[in-house]
């Protein structure tokens, strides 16, 4: 009997081995999305449909052959072979949505971009930490991803030494910098999306600055006499958006009841620090045209009701509220707000159930449309500009993530972007301003201020609006490696591909571009080209690269780099636009759309 | 008929010499210390979660911004009986980063946590119960077969496959109480099976089976009320690990969902706070711990007093 069953034990645990295998498989995957933040932070406007979209259909062009698709066809890339690079799409329009009309290297050190319609904001859009200049060799020996997104080659002062993954980055001072050397020979980045242990790091001494310290921690630095905090200008904004496909989002009195419904002064006196505006407008007014039209109607809850009642929900309703959890300067305490926005919400009948989204699929499932209910999001400046907010968010080129776009709001902006002068383009703004209030697809609640702290020793310390902070021209004290922590892990090094400041502000300090802002500015300034100047109606830029800049590997900057790091995102059909997610938002979002785009 | 023990023959619970198994096992509770500190715990944080309403002097989700004269977020406890300035509005234990009454969230947060440790108990129990009598009692590859699905339970990391189970059924606090149910059903499983075997070759047992009364109620009607004591006290011990486990779960966001009295999700709400408003991070965790030590201690106690070899 014993026997038996000692044979009926083993025939069972053999059954079980694949159910055991099968068992072993689930646990990995939740861990990874259950983990509270995940640090590998997917991109503010990163769409995961966009993603596949634009790494499988060129695929299916370049085999199905120029049949396929007739107005694509009209809009390929021409390539000049040679020893100089031009790229140019055969027309603009007819199915190509971009700007830019061509990219050609006029000689070694002369790149000429010329684009279809005047663009005002050239050169504040290409001095982005996206449209860097790496070497055409190193791009095509990686194939766009690779090692590319480790250790990317630029011409920076610091070169990336070492990558840790979860623990910390590591960059060596580059000692052929064309332009005036890092001060510390090292810089670690480090993070935690903890902001007291941010705080505690740096109070130990074991970090020399820290991003985005908590509101209620200002004090605290302020008192101590080790530590120094300087404020970040509030060049960002915080929104409740919805989405006007779903129900009850798509009946516009709804929005305009939540417009009113909820006390936004109350969300920026409570929850957030000195420097913080309640958001008379989706742009802040410091960037021009930003306050243009009427500043947001008032709150008034009774009136909110009244709009309920006659959009046919006298009682209210039931909805989510949905965010991440994840602190950035827009949003500095994002469950205290969410719970308040909950009571708030409940003030005027409507009952918001919370959800808690993990950040990247957070990101991902706004761009794709996906957030049912009332969503928090933000958004912070990249350039000063106006179309870096409004187009991004309500442009023909944005996505999903409001719905359906409004025709109006798309029509004010193209009038808008394509005007060369604040002046002339002031009416279509007031004119775009005025729709937003009236549509509402998002209720924009704050401009946060945030701070960055350092320790008292750290000479020429900055901060930038932008949150690309410039960690060469800081000294620490003496001391030969600068610490620096954040609130996240950079997703990768190749910023062609990422969205997301904690990635960005890496790149700022290895890679560089033609232009570049000002340290703990906005202005553009001169980069790897000493100008780049447009011809009388700013359809044509000229830029002249700077003699003598060495990548870290050695090599000289010629045009053709300039040419390829820019192809390589304009052309999907390039076979190096890969990068991370091969997305590469950011090029689509500034110059709206892409050689060879894939079919929406 | 008495018996003395020199002459016991049929060694059933239900003979004693002089008096019951359970009113011993209350006198050998009695006599210990920390069982009575552990009881008294249990008492007091029972009466909290009965009588919450009464207590508390705030609804426990109600912002009190705006409603409140003066008041400000996160501001230290405020008593003023205790030399608080009186234009300062009175909060026992302090008011939390939201503008609700923390003494008010601490005393409903007993009210669920004894409801998340008593049901998520009986889940496990149950199932534990039924499952580990039945492996234990019919034996052979029913046993084999129960016991080895429960050694894969086992064989994961505990808070993992909890945290697993609830990422499929979707973060609350029904779903997070279910998860660790779930999870905590092989150990429960696994006392009542070596009970049930050392109690089915009794004799009593033998005799029962010999008169033909029928196996369920062999299982259920002789040998579980001799195999239960162990249980007693994994279950009490169950409790507080529950409890624990539920806060943790809500601390990592998968368990009470916002704006919930929860102690886990409290406390990892100001979890950022722990420098700047100490009392929001340390409270709800204290009460966390004195509630789980207060089963544990119980816990220990019942073991002691109902385990027969320690008779003293």
């Amino acid at each position: 009997m014993a026997g038996r069953r000692v044979i009926a034990g083993s025939l069972l645990l053999m059954l079980l081995i694949p159910v055991l295998a099968a068992c072993g498989s689930t646990p990995a995957a939740p861990a990874a999305t259950t983990a509270p933040v995940v640090a590998t932070e997917a991109p503010v406007a990163a769409t995961e449909a966009s993603a596949a979209e634009a790494t499988e259909v060129p695929a299916a062009e370049a085999t199905e052959a120029p049949t396929a698709e007739a107005p694509a066809a009209e809009s390929q890339a021409v390539y000049t072979e040679g020893d100089l690079m031009a790229v140019a799409a055969k027309e603009c329009g007819n199915g190509y949505t971009g700007e830019i009309k061509e990219i050609a290297a006029t000689d070694a050190s002369t790149v000429k971009f010329t684009l279809c319609t005047p663009d005002p904001a050239f050169r504040a859009k290409a001095a982005f930490n996206s449209f860097d200049i790496l070497p055409a060799a190193y791009l095509e020996s990686t194939g766009g991803n690779g090692d590319l997104l480790t250790k990317p080659i630029g011409t920076g002062p610091y070169m990336v030494e070492s990558w840790t993954p979860g623990d910390n980055i590591t960059l060596k001072r580059f000692d052929d910098y064309w332009g005036t050397k890092g001060l510390p020979e090292t810089v670690v980045i480090r993070w935690s999306a903890e902001a007291a242990q941010r705080l505690l790091e740096l109070q130990s001494g074991t970090v020399d600055g820290i991003d985005n310290p908590a509101p209620d921690a200002f004090e605290v630095i302020a008192a101590d006499s080790t530590l120094q905090l300087l404020n970040r200008p509030a060049l960002n904004v915080f929104y409740l958006g919805m989405n006007n496909t779903y129900p009850p989002f798509d009946n516009e009195k709804v929005r305009q009841a939540i417009a009113i419904g909820v006390d936004r002064q109350r969300i920026v006196d409570n929850f957030y620090p000195a420097g913080s505006e309640v958001a008379s407008h989706f742009t802040p007014c410091s960037i021009p045209n930003g306050c243009t039209g009427d500043d947001w109607p008032a709150y008034d809850p009774e009136a909110a009701k009244a709009l309920l009642t006659e959009a046919g929900f006298p009682d209210g309703f039931e909805t989510t509220l949905e965010y991440r959890d994840v602190v950035r300067s827009y949003l500095p305490e994002p469950g205290r707000v969410a719970e308040d926005l909950q009571a708030q919400l409940a003030d005027i009948g409507i009952t918001a159930k919370i959800n808690v989204v993990e950040s990247g699929t957070y990101l991902d499932q706004a761009s794709a449309g996906e957030l049912k209910g009332l969503h928090m999001l933000g958004w912070g400046a990249d350039y000063p500009d106006m179309t870096n907010f409004l187009d991004y968010h309500f442009g023909g080129g944005a996505s999903k993530q409001f719905g359906n776009k409004f025709d109006d709001i798309v029509a004010a902006l193209k009038d808008g972007a394509s005007k060369p002068t604040d002046e002339e383009r002031a009416p279509f703004y007031v004119e775009a301003n005025n729709l937003i209030a009236q549509h509402v697809p998002m209720v924009p609640i704050a401009h946060g201020g945030s701070g960055v702290a350092y320790k008292a020793d750290v000479k020429n310390a900055q901060v930038s609006p932008l949150g690309d902070e410039y960690f060469a021209a800081m000294d620490p004290g003496g001391r030969s490696t600068f610490v620096w922590m954040q609130n996240g892990e950079p997703a990768s090094l190749y910023c062609a591909d990422e969205t997301d400041g904690e990635s960005l502000r890496v790149c700022e300090q290895v890679t560089e571009g033609l232009l570049s802002y000002e340290q703990g500015g906005t202005a553009v300034v001169p980069g790897l080209a000493e100008s780049c100047d447009p011809n009388a109606d700013l359809t044509e830029w000229t830029c002249k690269l700077r003699a003598g800049v060495k990548f870290h590997d050695g090599s000289e900057l010629t045009a053709n780099d300039v040419v390829t790091s820019w192809a390589v995102q304009w052309d999907a059909a390039n076979p190096l636009h890969t990068g991370r997610t091969g997305s590469f938002t950011y090029f689509s979002a500034l110059w709206g759309g892409y050689l060879n785009a894939p079919a929406q | 008929m008495t018996t003395t023990a020199d002459t016991v023959t049929i060694p059933s619970a239900s003979i004693s010499s002089t008096e019951g198994p359970w009113r011993r096992a209350w006198r050998q509770f009695l006599r210990q210390r920390s069982a009575i500190i552990g009881m008294i715990m249990i008492g007091l944080l029972a009466f909290t979660a009965i009588f919450a309403p009464l207590i508390a002097p705030f609804d426990p989700v109600q912002v009190l911004l705006g409603k409140e004269e003066g008041i400000k977020k996160r501001t230290g406890p405020c008593v003023h009986l205790l030399g608080c300035p009186a234009e300062q509005p009175e909060h026992i234990l302090g008011v939390d980063g939201n503008f609700r009454d923390l003494f008010s969230r601490i005393i409903y947060g007993a009210r669920l946590s004894l409801l998340i440790g008593f049901v998520t108990v009986a889940i496990s129990l149950t199932i534990g119960t039924l499952l580990g009598s039945f492996a234990g009692y019919i034996g052979g590859w029913l046993d084999n077969l129960i016991m080895r699905m429960l050694d894969v339970l086992l064989a994961f990391p505990f808070l993992l496959l909890a945290i697993a189970i609830v990422s499929v059924l979707g973060p609350g606090l029904m779903n997070a109480m279910l998860g660790i149910a779930i999870v905590s059903v092989p150990a429960y499983a696994r006392v009542i099976r070596a009970s049930v075997l050392s109690a089915r070759e009794e004799d009593y047992v033998l005799a029962a089976r010999a008169l033909g009364v029928a196996p369920v109620n062999i299982l259920f009607g002789h040998i579980m009320p001799n195999a239960i004591s162990p249980l007693i006290v994994q279950a009490t011990l169950g409790i507080g690990t529950a409890i624990l486990d539920v806060a943790a779960l809500s601390f990592l966001g998968l368990g009470a969902q916002p704006p919930t009295p929860e102690w886990g999700s409290m406390l990892s709400a100001e979890r950022n706070q722990v420098f700047t408003a100490p009392h929001l991070v340390f409270i709800p965790g204290l009460a966390i711990m004195l509630t789980v030590l207060g089963f544990n201690l119980l816990g220990d106690g019942l073991r002691d007093a109902l385990d027969p070899r320690l008779k003293r």
